[in-house]
C-alpha cells in the first residue's frame, strides 16, 4: 500500500509551514515535503527585521520567525520530510518524491502547494561567467553557509531584494560598488534604499548592465545609461571594478507541479495559478499558498499559508464551515493591512503618487536619489519642525508602508502611527522622550534617529541604528556621513549601546558640531584622519 | 486566424543581431541567435524550440532560461509574451538520476 496522509504540503517555507501547522492544529494528519536539508524556505536567509505590526511578527528577524515556525510544527505533530524532492504531482493527489536515492510515492486527500518562487535572470555579454549570480543566491551563500560571494559587488536591481541583499553584503564586509536599475526610480522601500545610500553606496538609476568582463571569472562590469524606452545610450558606458555581479530583477512563481496536475492558470499561457477565495485551485482539494500563488513577502506568505491550511481542514471535514469562514475572514483582514499603502497591489509600479495618504507631498529625491534631501526632510510628521529641547526622535519614514513597531516601542507615547499601520509615524511636538532609543533599534527600516541639540554649547549628539561588527568603541574618532553618504564632518563615538530587546541593532551615539545634527546619519571610522 | 497561430505569416529575412552570440540556455549552451533563427525556421512555440534546439532541456530544466526564451520568441513574432504557452509540464519536475527513477518503491511500508 502507498503511504497516505490527510494532507500533503509541498514546500517548507513560511507558507508551507504555516499551512501545515494550521491544519495539524485542527487534527489533520499532515506531511510536509521540502527538497532542502533543513526547512524554512527563504526565511533562514533573512537576517533583517520584518515590517508589519505585531500580528505580522514585525521587528522580528526572519530567521527567528523560521525557528518559531519549526518549533510549532514539531509541537503540532507535523511530519517533515527533508531532502525530499517532489518530482511529480498527479491529479489523483499523488506525489512522486526523490528521497534517499529512491523514488517514493505518497497520496493524500488534499494537497497544498507552497513551492515558492525562483529568481529571474537577464542575459548580457558574459553573464555565464562564474561571479554572476542571483541576489538570492548571494544571500544563501552569506547567511546560510557563511561564505562571502565576492569582495566587490555590483547589484543589478533596486527592488527590496536588491536593496536588502546589498545591505547584508555590507554587513558581511563586502564592498557594494554600485546598485543599478534600468528604471528611473528606486523600486523598493525608500527606507531600504536610504540605509545603503547613507553608507556611501552609489545608486545609478536609468542604468543597465552591458557586460561582465573577464575570462575565467568576473573581473569587471560595464554599465550604461538607458533612455526612457530602456535602450542603451551610446557613449555613456562606464567600467566598474567588481568581481561579483548580483542580479535582483524579480521572482517568478514555481508553478510547474500545478501545471503537471492540470490546474488552470490565471492566464492560459501564464505561470500564475488561478484560485478561488479560499486559495483552492481549479482542482478540488488542491490549494496553494505563498509566493507560488503571488509573489509577495514572507509576512503575507504566512497568512496565505494559514488560509490554505484552514481551507484544506474544512475540505477534509476537520473544521466546520462557520469556524473556517470566521478564521479565514480574520486572516484576510490581517492580509488587507499589509496590502495598503504605496506598495499595495493596486499601486504596484505606479510612479505618479504625488501625495502620501495623509496629504504630505511625497519625497522626490527618495525615489530618484535613494535618500531624502535636506530641503524635504522637515515636511514630514516624524521630524519636528521647531526646536525641541533635549533628546528627541527624528523619524525619517516618509512612505506609506505597513509597519508600526515604533509606536509600540515608545512607552511614553511620543510616536503615533494609529490604527492604520501604513500611516506615517508622527512625533508629538510636546513629547517626553527619555532617550531610551528603543524606537531607533526596533524600526525595521532603520529610519529613526535620536538628536540632542543641547549636548553642549558647540556640539549635538546623534544616535543612530548600527548593525556592523565590530562596534566602534567609545572615543573612536571618525567621519559622519550624510543621508547621501557624503562626509559632512568629523565625529566622535560617545557610546555604543546594545541589549536583548534591541536584538543586535546597536545604538551608536556620536558627537557632531551642532549645525550637523540634522545632517549626520552614519558613522565611519575607516576614514578617520 | 490569430497572428500567433498563423504559420504562413512571413517574418521577413533573418537579420543577425549584435547580441545574437549571448548564451540564453546555459545548461545546453544555446544562443539567442540560434533561438531567433529557429523561430524563423518555423518553431513558434516553447515546446517546438525546446525540441528543435534542446533549449530548456538541460540540468535546470528551463528554470533560468524559460522566461528569456519566451521573450525572444515573442519579440521575433511581434506578439506579447503572455500569448506564448509554456512547455508542457511533465514529471520529473527536477533532474533525477536514472538509477533513482528506476529505484521505484511500490509499497511504502
Ligand atoms: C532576497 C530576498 C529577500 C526577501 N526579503 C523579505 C523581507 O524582508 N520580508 C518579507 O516578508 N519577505 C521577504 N522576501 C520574500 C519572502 O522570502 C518570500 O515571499 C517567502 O519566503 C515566500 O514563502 P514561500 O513559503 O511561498 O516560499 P519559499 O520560502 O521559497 O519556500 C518554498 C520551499 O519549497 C521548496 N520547494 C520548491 N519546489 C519543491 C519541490 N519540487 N520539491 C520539494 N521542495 C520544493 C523550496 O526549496 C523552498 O524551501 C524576500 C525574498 C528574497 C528572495
Amino acid at each position: 500500500m502507498m503511504k497516505r496522509y490527510d494532507l500533503i504540503v509541498i514546500g517548507a517555507g513560511p507558507a508551507g509551514l504555516s499551512a501545515a501547522i494550521q491544519a495539524a492544529k485542527n487534527g489533520v494528519k499532515v506531511a510536509v515535503f521540502d527538497e532542502n536539508k533543513s526547512p524554512g524556505g527563504q526565511l533562514f536567509k533573512q537576517i533583517h527585521k520584518f515590517f508589519g505590526s505585531k500580528e505580522h511578527k514585525a521587528k522580528v528577524r526572519g530567521f527567528r520567525i523560521g525557528q518559531e515556525l519549526l518549533k510549532e510544527a514539531e509541537q503540532t505533530g507535523v511530519m517533515v520530510h527533508l531532502n525530499a524532492i517532489v518530482m511529480g504531482l498527479y491529479n489523483n493527489k499523488e506525489i512522486m518524491v526523490n528521497e534517499n536515492d529512491q523514488t517514493n510515492h505518497y497520496k493524500a486527500d488534499s494537497i497544498i502547494i507552497a513551492t515558492g518562487a525562483r529568481e529571474n535572470m537577464i542575459p548580457f555579454e558574459g553573464w555565464t561567467l562564474p561571479g554572476v549570480m542571483g541576489a538570492g543566491a548571494a544571500q544563501t551563500m552569506m547567511n546560510l553557509h557563511g561564505v562571502k560571494p565576492g569582495s566587490k559587488v555590483l547589484m543589478v536591481g533596486s527592488g527590496n531584494v536588491g536593496l536588502v541583499v546589498s545591505y547584508q553584503l555590507l554587513q558581511a564586509g563586502v564592498e557594494v560598488v554600485a546598485i543599478i536599475d534600468a528604471a528611473p526610480r528606486v523600486g523598493g522601500y525608500g527606507v531600504h534604499a536610504s540605509k545603503v545610500t547613507r553608507t556611501g553606496v552609489p545608486l545609478y538609476l536609468s542604468h543597465t548592465i552591458v557586460k561582465a568582463e573577464g575570462t575565467e571569472t568576473v573581473s569587471g562590469a560595464v554599465i550604461a545609461q538607458v533612455n526612457s524606452s530602456f535602450q542603451k545610450i551610446e557613449g555613456t558606458e562606464k567600467h566598474l571594478d567588481v568581481d561579483t555581479i548580483c542580479i535582483a530583477v524579480g521572482l517568478s512563481p514555481m508553478s510547474k507541479l500545478l501545471k503537471m496536475a492540470g490546474c488552470k492558470m490565471e492566464e492560459a499561457a501564464g505561470d500564475i495559478p488561478g484560485v478561488d477565495e479560499n486559495n483552492q485551485t481549479s482542482l478540488e482539494g488542491v490549494f496553494i499558498a505563498g509566493d507560488v500563488a503571488k509573489i509577495e513577502e514572507a509576512s503575507s506568505a504566512m497568512i496565505t499559508g494559514r488560509i490554505s491550511g484552514i481551507s484544506a481542514g474544512r475540505y477534509l471535514g476537520y473544521i466546520d464551515d462557520e469556524v473556517a469562514g470566521n478564521d479565514i475572514s480574520k486572516l484576510k483582514n490581517s492580509l488587507a493591512q499589509l496590502h495598503k499603502g504605496m506598495f499595495s497591489p493596486e499601486n504596484k509600479g505606479r510612479i505618479d503618487i504625488e501625495e502620501t495618504d495623509e496629504g504630505y507631498k511625497t519625497s522626490e529625491s527618495l525615489l530618484k536619489k535613494g535618500y531624502i534631501d535636506d530641503n524635504e526632510i522637515l515636511s514630514f510628521p516624524g521630524v519636528p519642525k521647531k526646536k525641541v529641547v533635549g533628546i528627541h526622535p527624528v523619524i525619517e519614514c516618509v512612505q506609506n508602508i505597513p509597519c508600526n513597531p515604533c509606536q509600540d516601542a515608545c512607552k511614553n507615547g511620543c510616536i503615533k502611527v494609529g490604527e492604520i499601520i501604513t500611516k506615517l509615524p508622527a512625533v508629538d511636538p510636546d513629547m517626553n522622550c527619555i532617550g531610551c532609543g528603543l524606537c531607533v533599534a526596533l524600526c525595521p527600516g532603520q529610519a529613526i534617529f535620536l538628536v540632542d541639540d543641547d549636548y553642549s554649547d558647540d556640539y549635538a549628539t546623534v544616535t543612530l541604528p548600527y548593525e556592523f561588527l565590530p562596534y566602534p568603541k567609545a572615543g573612536t574618532k571618525g567621519i559622519a556621513l550624510s543621508r547621501e553618504g557624503k562626509r559632512v564632518c568629523e565625529a566622535e563615538v560617545l557610546y555604543c549601546r546594545t541589549n536583548t530587546a534591541m536584538d543586535h541593532t546597536a545604538l551608536l551615539t556620536i558627537k557632531v558640531p551642532k549645525e550637523m545634527s540634522m545632517k549626520a546619519r552614519f558613522f565611519t571610522a575607516k576614514e578617520a584622519l | 486566424m490569430n497572428k500567433y497561430m498563423d504559420r504562413n505569416r512571413s517574418l521577413g529575412e533573418f537579420v543577425h543581431g549584435e547580441d545574437d552570440d549571448i548564451i540564453i540556455c546555459r545548461c545546453e549552451e544555446i544562443t539567442k541567435g540560434e533561438i531567433r533563427r529557429a523561430v524563423h525556421e518555423g518553431m513558434m512555440t516553447m515546446t517546438e524550440v525546446k525540441r528543435y534546439l534542446r533549449a530548456g532541456m538541460g540540468l535546470c530544466q528551463g528554470n533560468t532560461c524559460g522566461k528569456l526564451i519566451k521573450g525572444i520568441i515573442a519579440r521575433e513574432l511581434e506578439i506579447s509574451a503572455s500569448q506564448i504557452e509554456e512547455c508542457t509540464a511533465r514529471g520529473p519536475a527536477r533532474p533525477v538520476e536514472i538509477n533513482v527513477l528506476g529505484n521505484e518503491v511500490e509499497s511504502n511500508e
